[in-house]
């Protein structure tokens, strides 16, 4: 038994499931359903569509260099059974599989960053332009503790009382 | 493009897949069944037989199996001539067989081997993948002969 991937979007096929494709020239496609495979008969570039891994990895959306993914290689020697081996191996794919996932996570999140605060800095901007919309001006002006608090005021009772009657 | 195989007189009847508007694999999932063309992968001086009958099996034959066929074409100094009856294993289908862990393979085109009643080969040489589900139907003598085992 053999886990292999899929040739167009690279999850892993199980087996029971999916098709092998020979071409003529003896050489192998795994599919791991019938959306790669006909996505493969239209003879589309798993390069260029946007949900493959292939694509992911190339325009930098996901990890493409890790040592997590030296696990991983095809090996084509088989190993004699011993317990103890199969035993840790399973319990270091366990841990192993953990830790890519949590980097490969922090990776995006890193590439999410920038987006984020760049959004929360468009928004501050937004609001500092466009206040006049959800105050009015002349209160504004009254209280200058109703504008964005860049310096942090203390909300005493006093001022809690002057807000009621505005808001109505 | 996508090249349609010879077997354009096969009927569109297949065992596992409802009718599809695909234009693309509309008529090559199909068994090998009396008048389809089949390329002949090895060295016995044929190049295309036309099966005339499948042994085994109601609808047609499959990945695996033997065949009855007639050369329609052979090269002009070869072991068969033009027109002589032959049996054939067929090495190649274009319709996918299913493997004993679940999965399926299929191939690019529907091929075949001649071989002599008692099922050793003609030629001698086999060109392209074969699948090994050749070695349950004890087709050792192919598998050995063959270039690549898919």
């Amino acid at each position: 038994m053999r886990l292999e991937k899929c040739w167009f979007c690279s999850s892993t096929v199980y087996p029971g499931h999916g098709i092998q494709f020979v071409r003529n020239d003896a050489k192998i496609f795994h599919f791991c359903r019938s959306k790669c495979h006909k996505n493969f008969k239209m003879k589309r570039n798993p390069r260029k569509v946007k949900w493959t891994k292939a694509y992911r990895r190339l325009h930098g959306k996901d990890m493409t260099q890790d040592s997590t993914f030296e696990f991983e290689r095809k090996r084509n020697r088989p190993e004699r059974y011993d317990r103890n081996l199969a035993e840790n191996t399973l319990k270091a794919i366990k841990k192993i599989d953990k830790i890519r996932s949590d980097r490969a996570s922090d990776h995006i999140k890193n590439r999410l960053k920038t987006g984020k605060v760049q959004r929360q800095k468009e928004a501050r901007k937004q609001l500092e332009l466009g206040i006049h919309l959800v105050k009015a001006p002349l209160a504004l002006a009254q209280d200058s503790s109703l504008c964005l608090p860049k310096i942090k005021v203390n909300v005493s009772q006093a001022q809690t009382e002057e807000n009621q009657p505005m808001e109505d | 493009m996508w090249q349609f195989p010879v077997s354009d007189q096969v009927p569109q009847i297949s065992g596992n897949r409802q009718a599809c508007g695909n234009s693309f694999d509309k008529q090559q999932r199909t068994f090998i069944q009396m008048r389809t063309v089949l390329k002949v992968v090895d060295n016995s001086g044929a190049k295309k037989v036309m099966c005339i009958q499948a042994l085994k099996g109601k609808k047609g034959a499959r990945l695996g199996d033997t065949i009855i066929a007639s050369v329609k074409e052979a090269m002009p100094n070869g072991k068969v001539k033009k027109g002589k009856v032959v049996y054939g294993v067929v090495v190649r289908a274009a319709m996918q067989r299913g493997r004993c862990d679940g999965s399926e393979v299929k191939f690019d085109d529907n091929a075949v081997v001649l071989v002599d009643k008692q099922g050793q080969p003609i030629g001698t040489r086999v060109f392209g993948p074969v699948p090994h589900e050749l070695r349950q139907k004890k087709h050792v003598k192919i598998l050995t002969l063959a270039e690549h085992i898919a």
